[in-house]
């Protein structure tokens, strides 16, 4: 069998193992739906678990390895052994980028230029460098642009809701208008489907995510670049194909190449999707190749194969030389980033945001954002919908992070699953009734609008709702003067801030559509213990006691 | 052995006999009959001293079998083909033993009972408070279900569509079709209390039909429910008082809200039913506003007593 054969077979071998991957994350992102209020059973996190650029920044910024998921570690390993193999053969978003190529050079006319190695290769390992800079001084930025977590986030946050508003509003559509002819109602086509969309894909109801505009946006971005450039993305931008580059510049499987057998034709540099030079005899660059063996495939001399070949040797001159100066230059940027991000009121506890309401365990911020890797999980699975993405309410330190919106959805008392699937524990995986106990914030009446305070009539639809179960919501039985002057008894709800646990189910069912009546603040939250406008029940102080060991 | 004396025999039987008689002919213990020369009203209790020990599951399913064959069979109301709503209460996301939903057994033994009616379909739905799916699993409701050959079925927000009410307060408002579609609608609450109209039982249990801004409807609920039930047309209502949520209602959360009365009651008149349920739950049925204003607009009584209901105690 000729090396081309080989390279060939081992092409179809990759895209079945691409194929399959892709199809795990998609069918993992469906599989992070709430259950019954508990974690989903499949091993949602599993991608993020693998993925070294979290765990390396994720451990830097938060100074510590609990909850930290190690399998990052093999990855690092493969790629010593096999080079960037894992963006060649494993990462779903580099598969994407593949499948959008290939429609390129299937459907356009223009011959792509030849696209050999470009010095702007080197953006990604200044990127990488300002991530680790900015990780080291507590300033986790990677969920941004990490491609798992870009990934995953553009799709449950926008891709999936896409297609079921689409599904929707189709089936709804058939369904109200009943088009038919005859006996033959077109509905029945469309419900069957549109049921095992419902029960077994989505299998909840429909939730939408404000602010996903620019999620959706970088992530067209970063598909339609490969226009540009084929992996425009994993070539000049991916930090973790810049960390994984950095680690395994010299692999045990390396391209060979035999000097006497190139013609100089540059097939092999049209195939290459990384811009790795297969076409320079001896300056192969292991950093940028992806391993995925199409450059052997297009030679038709047989002048290129991978072969094994021992670590320390050095087989190529190659190199992306990154340069001391640009990397001083992008350490810089990354303490600046870092200088623009943390020197905020915000962030050194003089202010807190009202409106930030952060998932039940959530720990104090600066802690939560050192870790939170903005990937989308928490908001996924959040039943009621009510987990939606941070734009400027955490900083653009806190981009796309989750907070409560009670004006979408609650915290739903008998569920923890937020907690469960946070690949980091920037939310803590507490158990169900510790979780209760937590204080996300308080509810605040706002009398002006509140129905029995400001107009005189009956509504208790608050103390309805809450879970709490002696409620947090109590009536104060008024005197209210109607318009003819007769006197009407009427039920005032009041907040005990003592039960109160913020979940925020009042302000979502309130009468009140536009701006409820009773409103969450993150006044109280268990987890910032100056935050707090309440003398606590046991008197203790804050902090933490055994009878009261959340400190309210 | 005791001996029993000519005189003892004769003296018991004509006690018992002229008893007979008698209670016959005031017709203290006939039904006041339908239309249909069938009782309007049933009741079966679980023997009180038997309650603490007895496994809830079979009590449910025994006390809906009985209220049902005492009112003269599902029958009555389903015919071959029917397609059957069953509403319960799943508003909440709440186990059963919180009371805070429909028990399910109730619910998957009238599943059961209209299958063998002869029921085509069979569907149970509610719109929730709390997220759909949660509360059908958590209730045990969709468990109970699937296993009687029901179909649960999730209300799609898109689907609820304006509907002439023609009520007293609601001209129109928007319901789900599928639900007034339906060959009949069974409406089976739990009695539990309720912190506005002081309890909530089967005209309450109709706002799981509606979409629209429900909480609008707490400032005048004596004239909303009324006009929601006027607009429904109930056939038949079931009450479930097997365990009751006496505060806290109507989410409950605390084991200790929650009494076990080991009661279904089923019938024809809502009202009728409804009152029993305050009744159930320490109420007098005049006193609660909904009640009261449903009898004052002919819509049953709250007299269920006189309705003369079978009753039957089980155990």
């Amino acid at each position: 069998m000729s090396v081309q054969d080989k390279a060939r077979r081992i092409i179809w071998i990759r895209r079945t193992v691409q194929t399959l991957v892709l199809a795990l994350f998609v069918l993992l992102l469906f599989a992070n739906r709430p259950a019954d209020g508990v974690a989903p059973t499949a091993p949602v996190t599993t991608f993020f678990d693998l993925d070294p650029l979290v765990m390396v920044t994720t451990w830097l910024s938060s100074r510590s390895l609990e909850g930290i998921s190690l399998l990052g570690l093999a990855t690092l390993g493969v790629t010593l052994v096999l080079g960037r193999v894992f963006c060649g053969w494993f990462c779903p978003f580099g598969t994407l980028h593949n499948a959008v190529g290939s429609l390129r050079r299937q459907f356009s006319k223009v011959r792509p230029r030849t696209s050999g190695c470009s010095r702007w290769q080197r953006a990604k390992y200044y990127v990488l460098a300002a991530l680790l800079v900015m990780a080291l001084f507590g300033v986790q930025w990677t969920g941004v642009l990490d491609p798992f977590s870009l990934l995953y986030r553009s799709l449950s946050l926008t891709v999936v809701p896409a297609l079921d508003v689409g599904m929707s509003t189709v089936a709804n559509t058939v369904y109200l208008g009943d088009p038919h002819l005859g006996s033959l109602h077109l509905r029945d086509a469309t419900e069957p489907v549109y049921r095992w969309w419902q029960e077994h894909v989505t299998a909840t109801e429909m939730r939408l995510f404000t602010g996903t505009d620019v999620v959706f946006l970088v992530f067209m971005a970063a598909l339609i670049l490969n226009l540009v450039r084929n992996r425009f993305w994993c070539r000049y931008l991916c930090p973790l194909g810049g960390l994984l580059g950095a680690v395994a510049p010299r692999p045990l499987l390396r391209l060979v190449s035999d000097p006497d057998a190139c013609n100089g034709c540059q097939k092999c540099t049209m195939a290459c999707p990384a811009a790795a030079q297969p076409e320079k005899p001896g300056e192969w660059l292991g950093t940028e190749c992806f391993g995925c063996w199409n450059c052997v495939a297009s030679c038709n001399n047989s002048g290129l194969d991978f072969q094994w070949v021992p670590p320390v040797k050095r087989t190529s001159t190659g190199s992306v030389d990154v340069g001391k100066r640009r990397t001083m230059a992008s350490l810089a940027a990354g303490v600046g980033g870092v200088a623009m991000a943390s020197v905020t009121p915000a962030r050194h506890g003089t202010t807190y945001e009202p409106s930030l309401i952060r998932p039940p365990g959530s720990r104090a911020e600066t802690e939560f954002l050192a870790r939170c890797v903005r990937c989308g999980l928490c908001m996924q699975t959040c039943p009621s919908g009510g987990l939606q993405p941070t734009w400027s309410e955490a900083g653009l330190e806190g981009l796309w992070s989750p907070m409560l919106v009670p004006a979408i959805g609650w915290c739903e008392f008998e569920c923890h699953a937020c907690g469960q699937v946070c690949p980091t524990q920037a939310i803590e995986p507490l158990p169900l009734e510790e979780k209760k106990k937590i204080k996300i914030g308080l509810a605040v009446i706002d009398t002006t609008r509140c129905l029995p305070y400001a107009y005189g009539r009956e509504c208790i639809v608050c103390e309805e709702h809450c879970p709490v179960p002696d409620k947090a919501i109590t009536f104060v039985m008024e005197e209210a003067v109607q318009r003819d002057g007769s006197v009407r008894l009427l039920k005032h709800p009041r907040v005990d801030p003592d039960r109160c646990t913020g979940c925020g189910i009042c302000e979502t069912k309130c009468p009140f559509q536009d701006r409820a009546a009773i409103r969450v603040t993150s006044a109280g939250e268990t987890r910032h213990p100056d935050n707090q406008p309440m003398l606590g029940a046991s008197s203790s102080g804050y902090g933490t006691s055994e009878s009261n060991p959340y400190g309210y | 052995m005791p001996r029993i004396t000519r005189r003892d025999f004769l003296r018991t039987s004509a006690l018992i006999g002229g008893g007979l008689i008698l209670s016959d002919s005031l017709q203290l213990t006939n039904p006041v009959l339908a239309s249909d020369g069938l009782p309007q009203m049933a009741i079966a209790r679980w023997d009180e001293a038997a309650l603490a020990k007895a496994d809830l599951t079979a009590t449910a399913t025994r006390l809906t079998e009985a209220a049902m064959e005492m009112l003269g069979g599902m029958n009555r109301w389903v015919s071959d083909g029917d397609t059957v709503w069953i509403k319960p209460n799943i508003g909440w996301n709440r186990r059963p033993e919180l009371a805070a939903n429909t028990n399910p057994d109730v619910v998957g033994t009238l599943v059961r009972l209209c299958k063998a009616a002869g029921a085509k379909n069979v569907k149970v739905g509610d719109h929730p408070c709390h997220p759909a799916r949660q509360c059908y699993r958590n209730s045990g409701i969709a468990k109970a279900v699937d296993a009687a050959g029901g179909k649960m079925v999730y209300l799609d927000k898109k689907r609820f569509t304006d509907m002439e009410i023609g009520g007293q307060h609601l001209k129109s408002w928007p319901l789900y079709a599928e639900v007034v579609e339906a060959d009949l609608v069974i409406n089976v609450p739990v009695a539990k209390h309720h912190g506005l109209t002081a309890c909530s039982m089967a005209m309450k249990n109709y706002m799981g039909v509606i979409g629209g801004n429900r909480g609008s409807w707490h400032q005048n609920m004596e004239a909303c429910l009324p006009d929601i039930t006027a607009f429904m047309q109930p056939r038949l209502t079931v009450v479930d008082a097997v365990r009751v949520l006496t505060d806290h209602g109507p989410q409950g959360g605390d084991p200790n809200d929650v009494e076990l009365r080991g009661i279904v009651a089923a019938g024809t008149d809502i009202v009728a039913l409804d009152a029993f349920g305050a009744t159930i739950l320490g109420h007098e049925p005049r006193n609660i506003s909904t009640i009261k204003a449903a009898e004052d607009r002919g819509l049953g009584t709250t007299d269920y007593a006189s309705l003369r209901p079978v009753e039957r105690v089980l155990s």
